[in-house]
């Protein structure tokens, strides 16, 4: 039974990768602006402007291209970037863990500061703290991440500047790193310097970016707790002595948390997707800030690189939001 | 033993945010032992008692006159977290829906066992032995299996079995029952009941039954208070008031009840026109006031 439904997953996820795939290969190749003739110097000629073309196959058809293209994928060869002329996958490879660590740091954030909302908002319902904390949360959501990450960059890095708000670590820090994973290989090696400074440089941009999600958490999953409250088996757990406290979290939490899931699974999407302007604007070397160097450039082969990494990073996000669904629901589990 | 009641509930007056009252001067007792009905149409504020004694009103109600005393304890005067601590050692609930009155996502086993702890502070062993005692009472084979069980995998008849088990469990003095028989189907609405009758005898507990079924009223009960838009009509002993009700609502609720031993039938409407009348006559009073 389990079985079949992740084969189901699986193979409609090759199928929306093929989708994706596909869509980012035509798009950035009707899209305006000839890669070649950008990266030639301005007197280059006619010849070598042909020469070069050639060389990256895209004086053959788009059908064409896109077998070759894909033949070398499926073989694990993501084509060269034009730009910087190394391998994609080892370019993408070498940002991803910056993005990914500072993605999981602002859902982190988010979970906690929303769920502390949520939480003090229930116990508080009916209450003008109850009302304060919705007109913040709705105000909170009403500004997007990266109007956050330009607010702060003006508070943190001009007005008062505490906080660096520019690079991944500070480069007076002498570490070998063997992975790119700053703060998990920090850790794993006892640095903590290394894992305080990279924390430091990440705090603003994962602020920005969780922001808008802790207010939506906090909103939807007071909603959740103020049904549940409502509901008899809290009534007996008050009956039973315990404080409503107690009852938030012992009983309100998890069956409140289960229907707040998927949106949150959902949104950490959006999230992801708001790390390719918020890495911009604090100069940080994820992957996002990459594929803006790349769509200016016109670096086909990259862009569609960066492109299916982030397909496949929606994909895996979906998949642990449905399993850590069943792990919650008991109703679930042995399905 | 003095003859105390359990539960004094005194000119107990209970008010929506916004001031519309939805209790008026109830006044009732339960006495050790005694099982209290507690009838009236749908809307009468039948719950809205018990939820008042056991301190679950919902945050928007709130008692504004009148006191509760708890074998003796005011209810009322208490900071909330003594009058917390004082019902849960005297006072249970039997709740009308098992299908909501059980956490979803947690066993059966420590939803029983964890209150138990809470309240009497015993060891979980204890805690855990008292548990199957009150299910091998209510006639749960398999206990075992049942401890070891979520909700959803429990029929309706048998959650509510471990419901009444549970209330039983920490031997209260007072358990208020609240229509615990009305969502389930017939055939184990009068197990439910029977078992609940049983356990009551066997235990000596008080009992304040809530129910709209003047059948029910006459298994279960030795005193009613009948109750309509939140106050209390008529308060007498059961043989009483099937024998002689005072009061044109309670004569015309048991006129609804075809026969007080068929507890097949759902609520049948009392003539629509007295309730409007009633109502009527309780509107004038209250402009008149
Ligand atoms: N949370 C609430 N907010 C506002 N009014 C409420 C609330 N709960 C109940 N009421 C009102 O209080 C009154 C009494 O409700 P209560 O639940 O005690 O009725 P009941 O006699 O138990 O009826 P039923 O047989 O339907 O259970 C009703 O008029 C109801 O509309
Ligand atoms: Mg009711």
């Amino acid at each position: 039974m389990f079985a079949r439904t992740l084969l189901f997953r699986l193979s409609t996820a090759l199928v929306t990768l093929f989708g994706v795939a596909v869509v980012v290969f035509v798009l950035v190749r009707v899209a305006p602006g000839n890669p070649i003739a950008m990266m030639l110097p301005p007197g280059a000629t006619e010849e070598d402007i042909a020469r070069l073309t050639a060389l990256y196959g895209f004086d053959k058809s788009l059908p064409e291209q896109f077998v070759i293209w894909l033949g070398g994928v499926l073989q694990g060869d993501f084509g060269t970037s034009i730009t910087l002329r190394q391998p994609v996958d080892q370019l993408v490879l070498s940002r991803l863990p910056a993005t990914l660590e500072l993605s999981v740091m602002a859902l982190f954030i988010a979970l906690a500061l929303g769920g502390a909302v949520a939480v003090i908002g229930a116990r508080r319902r009916g209450t003008g703290t109850e009302l304060g904390l919705d007109l913040g949360s709705a105000a909170v959501l009403s500004i997007p991440d990266f109007l956050w990450g330009l607010l702060f960059v003006l508070l943190f890095g001009v007005l008062w500047p505490v906080l660096s708000i520019s690079g991944r670590i500070d480069p007076r820090i002498e570490f070998e790193f063997a992975t790119r994973f700053y703060v998990v290989e920090g850790i794993l090696r006892g640095r903590f310097d290394v894992v305080g400074s990279t924390l430091a440089h990440m705090l603003m941009p994962a602020m920005a970016l969780a922001l808008p999600l802790a207010a939506m958490i906090a909103q939807v999953l007071k909603q959740n707790l103020k049904e549940v409250l409502r509901l008899d088996y809290t009534n007996l757990s008050r009956v039973h002595g315990f404080s409503e406290t107690a009852v938030i979290l012992r009983d309100a939490l998890q069956n409140a948390a289960l229907p707040t899931l998927t949106l949150v699974g959902v949104q950490f999407t959006f999230l992801i997707g708001g790390t390719v302007i918020v890495e911009r604007l604090f100069a940080y070397e994820g992957l996002g800030n990459m594929a803006i160097d790349a769509v200016i450039n016109r670096d086909l082969p990259l862009i569609q690189g960066i492109v299916l990494v982030f397909a496949v990073l929606f994909i895996a996000i979906n998949l642990a939001v449905d399993l850590s669904y069943a792990l919650l629901n008991p109703r679930l589990r042995n399905g | 033993m003095t003859d105390r009641p359990t539960l004094d509930i005194l000119q107990l007056t209970v008010t929506l945010r916004g001031g519309r009252k939805l209790l008026r001067d109830v006044s009732l007792k339960v006495q050790p032992g005694e099982v209290r009905a507690l009838v009236g149409e749908s809307g009468a504020g039948k719950s809205m008692i018990g939820k008042a004694v056991l301190g679950i009103l919902p945050p928007n109600i709130k008692p504004t006159e009148g006191e509760i005393l708890l074998d003796t304890h005011h209810l009322n005067a208490m900071t909330p977290v003594t009058r917390r601590r004082t019902v849960s050692k005297i006072a249970s609930l039997i709740p009308q829906d098992p299908l909501t009155a059980l956490n979803p996502v947690r066993k059966i086993g420590p939803q029983i066992v964890d209150p138990l702890i809470h309240i009497h502070g015993w060891s979980r062993d204890k805690a855990r032995e008292r548990a199957r005692e009150l299910l091998d009472r209510v006639q749960i084979r398999n206990t075992d299996r049942v401890l070891q069980s979520y909700p959803h995998e429990l029929s309706g008849g048998m959650r509510q079995r471990v419901l009444i088990a549970s209330a039983f469990a920490p031997s209260p003095r007072l358990i208020v029952a609240d229509e615990p028989t009305t969502a389930l189907d017939v055939t184990v609405q009068k197990q439910i009941l029977r078992l609940i009758r049983e356990l009551q005898q066997e235990t000596g507990t008080a009992v304040l039954f809530v129910t709209h079924d003047m059948g029910v009223v006459a298994k279960i009960s030795q005193r009613v208070s009948v109750l309509f838009a939140g106050r209390v009509m008529e308060d007498a002993a059961t043989e009483d008031v099937f024998r002689n009700p005072q009061h044109p609502y309670t004569e015309a609720l048991i006129a609804a009840t075809p026969s007080y031993s068929d507890l097949n039938r759902s609520f049948s409407p009392v003539p629509p026109a007295l309730i409007a009348d009633l109502h009527a006559k309780i509107a004038a009073e209250e402009a008149a006031s």
